[in-house]
């Protein structure tokens, strides 16, 4: 009986006989996303420093939708925070929309993020003293802009339109995701992380997320980032990438 | 959105602790504004009251005692000088104004003056109705006389004798001038009479003189001065009352031919110039019969004592109000362990760290804030509350509603003092790594 990595593995490499991968671009103002050089290690309790993330070069396209698969504690997550800003790298350089985020000052960077980049977790990551429109509103008051009306209408478009006033213990797992989901997308940012925005929920509800989610990024030509290990997800993506891979 | 709706919403999450160490603010507070507004009306009104007397003449004691009766109508007479010093100090070119004062009797616990009529014009009070008594020296002089009468025939009792048959005397009309505060309470009007009782304080036992009424034919303006809280009846008609005798010795035949034919509790001056105060205050002072105190000065004196208690008591305020920052600091710097996620999913939505100080200092300065609005208000009531003791103890009540240019002080120091007590946890939060706190922790 295969297990859940081998099938994942398969799924991949089947994947990727059909579709060209990793073919070198330049980097471009036109690039939502471009990783060049990109080095991130931690120094573990005996001194010695773990290399986590290595990647030469690897780039998105406005509308891109892609999977990115890998071990547990490959370092996927550390990727996506790189991407989004809140870490910064060793070494290398990380474009978002043209912009080499690593060489922007920290309050920028955070500016930069909230207007540029949503980001959706596996754990939602709401904040639980908030309703749902709150939660989403929080999204858009960091940007510096936006509009109440957004936030709402988003709700709307992910199916919470009677709930926008209820607080996260009050909405199931499902709608919590979902409010994350619009959260993410308040901004109308080019990219969107998501690391493994499925993990929490049931098989059914984790489709219809994935699907909503997919669905609103490709709608609004957002170039969505899914960071996942779950093959029924990948089957979603037309483009899988290992993390493996981009060494 | 927007960082106060945060800062409100972490308040309410955190509902008891912020009411707790809000409570803790706002009791300081109150204690603080309750200290500085009785102290300051307090003093207000003593140094209201002393406007006008420019000395004080009584019989040699404490002079603080001697002002506190005199012009504030509180404590006892410490006892009597002769009728011959006021007429000494009347004829003096140095005085402009000489206005004696005997007391020894109450109204509903109201105090009775007995004076002259000059002693509105002198001292500028005016009358918001009715008409002033009348007061002449010869009624006086006559009232003296018959008031020895009185104390001979007592003594004549006490011993078993046959009393002289008393002369007869022409009594003017027993009237009174009632302060404000007193027509207000009592409900006394002009043309009302009213019955004295024997001593200046209530008593169930106190005899009243239900032989010798006082008429009221004038209200005073109100004066925001322990005049409001007096009733002013000519000086002759107080020594027409049995037991005002002018003498206490228990010898009136050695004074039978005394020139001097009575005694009073005080004389209060006016000086034609400041540069006479000091020359008659010695004169005065280094004989034997009187004593002269400044008001203004044994009021500085007196609040420069009670400046010290509440010295202590604004300190211990300051002390609990450094206790409550210090307790919001800490409680605040607590919830940081549970608040690392909630500010690292802030910052992973864009928030900046300064920011997340930002809110963290708010709520500490609005837990302040709130605290010192609900201690101002506090205070204000506790003023309200101890007017009734206030009254009890100096005759006086500190208006409630005034506001002191020290309550803001004191709010803006309650503000400054939560900015300070939000720095140690903001920096906390200031320092909360995103990527680590970003999963749930159980």
């Amino acid at each position: 009986m295969k297990n859940i990595v081998q099938e994942r593995d398969e799924y991949v490499n089947r994947l990727n006989q059909n579709i060209k991968l990793g073919a070198p671009r330049r980097i471009t103002v036109n690039e939502v996303l471009a990783l060049k050089n990109l080095n991130k290690s931690y120094r573990e309790a005996d001194g010695n420093r773990l290399e986590v993330i290595q990647i030469k070069q690897f780039e998105l396209a406005a509308g891109d939708q892609i999977a990115l698969v890998g071990a547990s504690g490959s370092g996927k997550s550390t990727l996506l925070n790189l991407i989004a800003g809140i870490l910064l790298p060793d070494a290398g350089a990380v474009c978002v929309n043209g912009t080499d985020i690593t060489q922007l000052p920290e309050a920028r960077r955070d500016r930069f993020r909230a207007g540029n980049i949503g980001y959706v977790f596996q754990s939602f990551n709401l904040l639980q003293g908030f309703t749902a429109l709150e939660n989403v509103q929080l999204g858009q008051m960091f940007s510096g802009g936006g509009n109440g009306g957004r936030a709402a209408q988003l709700l709307e478009a992910v199916g919470l339109k009677n709930r926008l006033h209820h607080k996260p213990r009050e909405l199931s797992v499902g709608e919590q995701q979902r409010v994350a989901i619009a959260r993410a997308l308040v901004n109308a940012p080019s990219l969107v992380l998501a690391d493994e925005p499925t993990g929490s929920l049931d098989e059914k509800n984790g489709a219809a997320v994935l699907e909503l989610l997919r669905q609103v990024c490709t709608e609004g030509r957002h170039t969505l980032l899914m960071v996942t290990h779950d093959p029924a997800v990948m089957r979603h993506f037309d483009r899988v990438v290992k993390l493996e891979e981009l060494r | 959105m927007n960082l106060f709706k945060i800062v409100t919403k972490n308040m309410r999450q955190r509902a008891l602790a912020t009411t707790l160490t809000g409570v803790s603010v706002a009791l300081a507070v109150a204690l603080t504004v309750a200290i500085v507004h009785i102290k300051r009306g307090m003093q207000q009104r003593f140094e209201q009251s002393t406007l006008g007397y420019e000395m004080v003449v009584g019989a040699k004691g404490s002079p603080l005692q001697l002002v506190l009766n005199t012009v504030f109508n509180l404590d006892i007479s410490p006892g009597n000088i002769p009728w011959s010093l006021v007429e000494k100090l009347q004829a003096d070119k140095r005085v402009k104004s000489a206005v004696p004062f005997s007391v020894g009797d109450n109204y509903h616990g109201f105090r009775i003056v007995g004076t002259t009529d000059a002693f509105g014009e002198t001292f500028g009070y005016k009358l918001a109705e009715g008409r002033w008594f009348t007061c002449s020296i010869d009624a006086l002089r006559d009232a003296f006389k018959e008031a020895l009468e009185h104390s001979h025939e007592r003594i004549a009792k006490e011993k078993g004798e046959e009393p002289a048959k008393p002369a007869t005397h022409h009594h003017n009309a027993a009237e009174a001038v009632i302060g404000a505060t007193v027509a207000k309470e009592t409900g006394l009007r002009v043309g009302q009479t009213f019955i004295a009782a024997h001593g200046v304080e209530v008593s169930a036992n106190a005899e009243e003189h239900t032989d010798n009424p006082w008429t009221v034919t004038g209200i005073l303006a109100p004066t925001g001065t322990a005049v409001d809280r007096g009733l002013y009846i000519n000086l002759d008609s107080f020594y027409h009352i049995e037991g005002h005798e002018v003498r206490d010795t228990g010898k009136p035949e050695e004074k039978d031919n005394d020139p001097d034919p009575g005694q009073v509790s005080a004389v209060a001056l006016k000086l034609r110039s400041p540069i006479h105060a000091f020359p008659i205050y010695r004169e005065i002072n280094d004989g034997e019969e009187a004593m002269a105190a400044f008001p203004a000065v044994e009021i500085r004196k007196l609040f420069a004592i009670v400046g010290n208690i509440d010295r202590i008591l604004l300190a211990q305020a300051i002390l609990i109000g450094l206790v409550a920052g210090v307790a919001i600091a800490v409680s605040i710097y607590n919830s940081m362990s549970e608040r690392r996620r909630e500010i690292a999913i802030l910052r992973a939505l864009g928030a900046r760290r300064g920011t997340i100080f930002a809110i963290v200092v708010l709520e500490a300065v609005a837990i302040c804030a709130v605290g010192a609005m609900v201690g101002v208000a506090g205070g204000h009531l506790i003023v309200v509350a101890a007017n009734a003791a206030l009254r009890q103890v100096s005759g006086f009540t500190v208006a409630p509603l005034t506001l002191e240019v020290a309550e803001l002080w004191v709010v803006a120091g309650s503000v400054v003092l939560g900015a300070l007590a939000g720095i140690g946890p903001a920096w906390r939060a200031y320092r909360t790594e995103v990527a680590e706190n970003l999963a749930p922790t159980s």
